[in-house]
């Protein structure tokens, strides 16, 4: 053994441990301070989520730009990660490579497949580092972060494939038998370290192996510390999330009111919020693309997704080491410690007092989301932010009865009169006088049942403009001859604006409600034109014991058309109409085509534009979780923003599927002097119905 | 401190009400229930009280029948410290056989101060709080919008037509609440599961003699629908010409 040898085993053996010695900190830190989850669940899905979010980067390609750079140096990872084993191995084992154990075609293949990926590594590292120092994109801009650390890190990247490939070249240099056409960019470096002496050449290539070896446990070791712990915890944290499913997507957890000692509603600190979220927290690479694509601060609002995961990791940093009795980290917080300036106070005291609410997340903030999921959609490690804005304003309105004042009638208006607006239950069904549609309540009477119910919802049932939208979409149903009732007065709010505003309180008492009324007539289907009614009863009631097959009113058109029930005149002059995604329909539901498809074959000539933003990158129009009942008087409207871009299509219409984007996008039309007409895709139908027979 | 706010639970003002075949009496059958919004004033104003000097001790009474418990424990929820049911069949019309039966059961409880919201929503007498003072021989302010106290003394404002009025006030004291006082806090989830552990007493109400009765109630007569002229400049002198002709408001 020489000198060396020994010096290298040692050096191995220290960092490892080194690096385990912080790696179970943190799995403590989060494991100790988190609540309990399950996320094992539906292996298959997470395996599958893994490879294709994970291994195949299908949510970081979203990013035209930054999108394969990143998946570049992640590839390169990925097949480097063979090499550096390789070469780690070599110098505890002094002699071995790979060229031992592998047939020779496969050997020719590895060290082609490390050469060319350290080549692509290299010039992707460099377009990044350029893009970090020269061309400072907005989104990695704001809530303190700055480039310190992504520099560094993107330094180490660049001299680890630097020093491959020469140590290759001073390899070839001193033997040039050895040299092979597989490492072409060694062989050429190789040419031009020629005139060198033997000396030299071996002293090169001792340099790089060493310099190489030792800056892989110097970045394994440096991770821990910085905002790129996400090399280490994006792939878990992708196969742990529920973002991408198991489960129903979007889906708030749920929450049991009446467990035996709950005294804990909603979560106002770390030690209240899911283990997941803590990890999500480690994972965060401050990347800014949820904040880049979220509403609220697109349009000068404070919330930013990305800060409330900074918020999260940093309250976690500061009471972690202290509940843990890990002191030495309290008095110099250093593991993950990323960028984001927020930290908190120094003394044991001060936080132990402090928490996530209020020190580091102001209720501003929280009050501004509009849970339309974009965050969440765009994240490429799939991190739940949402998750945890959720969780806080459940406390805020459970525990402490927070909220902006100009809820607190919607609230009551729907706990009183089971509509968050002060309207007459008894004047649920006005909208279809007239119009021969038989209630529930008339139809099982003449011991008759609908083929399917009509949820109207409270917008189509009291607001002026989506009465005629819920006329409109019942003029399809007969049209279709579709057998199918009301509720009337016997429905209620479905209670997604009381569960998004963070009662959940009001939320199962209107959700029960509605089950016992559905239950009770034996209800299997239900269609709807709203997408948050489509949302609440299909995908979060079954959380309560409601299970029905629900049915928004974009898909049954579809299907209607597709059966040829639907009698349409063909007519139609050559329109241009740009269609709004509404968020509970899209991002919730996957739900993009059918709104598009069902105006498609309705309107033959209609040419269909889209606005930049669109599908799952649509914007929302700023009605949802509960922002429709909230003052919004901070930075630009979000449906002026929406409606701006829609209008700059040039669209001669503007298509909605949600009552609340149309409430929004109509006043962002009046807003801007417009008077392009908005219209749901039942009344674009309902306008092509043919005549009766 | 110790506080009681006396509450009435009344139906909801937002559905259109029916007349009960018996033709003086509001047909129950779908309203909905809730604490009187001028009560659910005077329930903050002392858990504001409360607030500040913790204290302070707020009782919640409530006259009527078992369904007002849901009333008191909403004001519970909200954080007063305990209810009292003062049980009766139906909530009679005459205020003064209510007013007596609220001072037997405040006579002789200490309390510094006595809250009433200044009317009900349903029967509107506004005479309830009034009365109680009288009963019990303590000064009475009604319809406050701000109150501040001052150790054993109490200053005022009432809104009078056309201005403003400063009162001052001995402890105890009878006070009705306007509206403007304060804005009522929502119960959060915490202050209702806390309210279901908090004591609620339920004693038979000692009514006074009761010498006025409704004997008929009519709804006001129908509003006819509004009318739209028309849009835009053009539709002014047609809607000139009905608001002198026919609606004369000008």
């Amino acid at each position: 053994m020489t000198v060396g040898h020994g010096i290298f085993i040692l050096i191995v053996v220290l960092s490892l441990s080194f690096f385990s010695y912080n790696a179970q900190r943190l799995v403590r830190y989060m494991m100790s301070i988190g609540q309990p989850e399950n996320r094992t669940d539906h292996p298959l899905t997470r395996i599958k989520n893994l490879f294709i979010i994970g291994l195949a980067q299908k949510k970081i390609l979203r990013d035209a730009v930054a999108g394969p750079l990143h998946a570049s140096v992640f590839w390169g990872f990925v097949v480097l990660t063979i090499g550096t084993a390789e070469i780690i191995v070599q110098g505890l084992f002094p002699g071995f490579t790979y060229a031992a154990i592998l047939p020779v075609p496969l050997y020719e293949f590895y060290i082609l497949s490390q050469e060319l990926f350290a080549v692509l590594v290299l010039a992707a590292v460099a377009v990044l580092l350029y893009r970090r120092i020269v061309v400072k994109p907005k989104r990695l801009q704001g809530d303190k972060v700055h480039s310190g650390d992504a520099i560094l890190i993107l330094s180490m990247i660049g001299a680890l494939m630097v020093s491959l490939i020469t140590l290759g070249a001073f390899g070839f240099a001193l033997h040039p038998d050895s040299s092979t056409i597989f490492q072409p960019v060694s062989l050429a470096l190789s040419h031009v370290f020629g005139g060198l002496s033997a000396g030299t050449l071996e002293a090169g290539r001792e340099t790089s192996w060493w310099f190489h070896a030792l800056l892989i446990l110097v970045f394994l070791n440096y991770l821990p510390y910085s905002k790129h712990l996400h090399v280490l915890t994006s792939l878990p944290n992708t196969y742990l999330a529920n973002t991408s499913g198991p489960g129903v997507k979007g889906a708030m957890s749920y929450m049991d009111l009446e467990a035996e000692g709950a005294e804990q509603f909603g979560a106002s600190d770390v030690t209240q919020l899911g283990w997941k979220s803590l990890l999500d927290s480690y994972s965060c690479t401050e990347c800014g693309r949820c904040t880049a694509v979220c509403p609220a601060n697109i349009t000068g609002k404070l919330l930013s997704p990305r800060k409330i995961m900074i918020n999260t990791r940093q309250r976690l940093m500061e009471l972690a080491p202290l509940a843990t009795g890990d002191f030495g980290e309290f008095e110099h917080h250093t593991l993950v410690a990323g960028e984001g300036g927020d930290a908190g106070d120094a003394s044991a005291s001060a936080a132990l007092g402090n928490t996530l609410l209020d020190n580091y997340i102001t209720e501003e903030e929280l009050w501004a989301c509009t849970s339309c999921r974009a965050c969440v959609e765009e994240c490429p490690v799939s991190i739940d932010q949402l998750d945890i804005i959720n969780e806080l304003r459940r406390d805020l309105v459970l525990m402490e009865s927070r909220f902006p004042p100009e809820i607190q009638p919607a609230f009551e208006s729907l706990e009183k009169n089971g509509s968050p607006w002060a309207f007459d239950p008894g004047d649920r069904a006005k909208w279809a006088e007239g119009m021969d549609i038989p209630t529930m309540a008339e139809m099982v009477e003449r011991g008759e049942r609908p083929e399917v119910l009509f949820w109207v919802g409270c917008m189509g049932s009291f607001d002026d403009r989506a009465k005629k939208i819920a006329v409109a979409f019942a003029r399809v149903l007969q049209a279709a001859k579709v057998k199918f009732a009301i509720l009337g007065q016997e429905e209620k709010c479905n209670g997604d604006p009381a569960r998004r505003m963070g009662n959940e309180y009001l939320y199962q008492m209107l959700a029960r409600d509605n089950i016992e009324t559905l239950d009770r007539y034996g209800v299997e289907t239900i269609v709807t034109n709203c997408p948050h009614c489509f949302h609440q009863i299909g995908n979060e009631y079954p959380q309560l014991g409601g299970n029905y097959e629900v049915i928004h009113h974009s898909t049954y058109i579809e299907k209607l058309m597709d059966e040829n029930r639907l009698p349409l005149n063909g007519e139609g002059k050559a329109l241009t109409v740009a269609y709004h995604d509404s968020c509970y329909l899209g991002r919730y539901n996957g739900i993009y085509e059918a709104p598009r498809e069902t105006m498609k074959r309705a309107l033959p000539m209609m040419t269909l534009v889209e606005p930049p933003r669109n599908r799952s990158k649509g914007l929302c129009c700023g009605a949802g979780g509960g922002r429709m009942w909230m003052e919004e008087t901070v930075g630009k409207r979000i449906n002026v923003e929406r409606t701006e871009e829609l209008l700059a299509t040039g669209a001669d219409v503007l298509a909605v599927a949600c009552p609340f984007c149309m409430t929004m996008i109509g006043d962002g039309v009046k807003a801007q002097g417009s008077s392009v007409p908005v219209l749901d895709i039942s009344e674009v139908i309902a306008q092509q119905l043919g005549n009766q027979s | 401190m110790k506080i009681a706010v006396c509450i009435k639970r009344v139906p909801d003002m937002d559905v259109r009400f029916k007349i009960a075949p018996i033709g003086n009496a509001v047909d129950e059958a779908g309203l909905k229930f809730d604490i009187n919004d001028f009560d659910s004033w005077a329930v903050e104003a002392a858990l504001q009280i409360k607030d500040k000097d913790s204290a302070t001790e707020v009782v919640i009474v409530s006259l009527g029948s078992d369904s007002v418990q849901e009333t008191i424990r909403k004001a519970l929820a909200m954080g007063a410290d305990r209810g009292v049911e003062l049980k009766v069949a139906r909530i009679p019309f005459d205020g003064l056989a209510i007013a007596h039966a609220l001072a037997a059961e405040l006579k002789g409880g200490g309390f510094d101060l006595i809250l009433f919201g200044k009317q009900s929503a349903d029967s509107s007498n506004g005479a309830v709080g009034a009365m109680v003072g009288e009963l019990l021989g303590l000064p009475v302010v009604t319809a406050i919008s701000k109150l501040e106290l001052a150790g054993a003394t109490g200053s005022a404002k009432r809104e009078i037509e056309g201005g403003q009025e400063f009162v001052e006030f001995p402890l105890p004291a009878v006070l009705t609440i306007d509206q403007g006082l304060n804005t009522a806090r929502y119960p959060a989830l915490k202050g209702i599961m806390a309210a279901k552990k908090k004591p609620l007493d339920v004693r038979p109400a000692q009514l006074g003699e009761q010498s006025v009765s409704v004997t008929k109630m009519e709804l006001p007569p129908e509003r006819p629908a509004g009318r739209i002229i028309g849009e835009g400049a053009s539709a002014v002198p047609e809607l000139v010409g009905l608001l002198q002709t026919e609606a004369k408001v000008l």
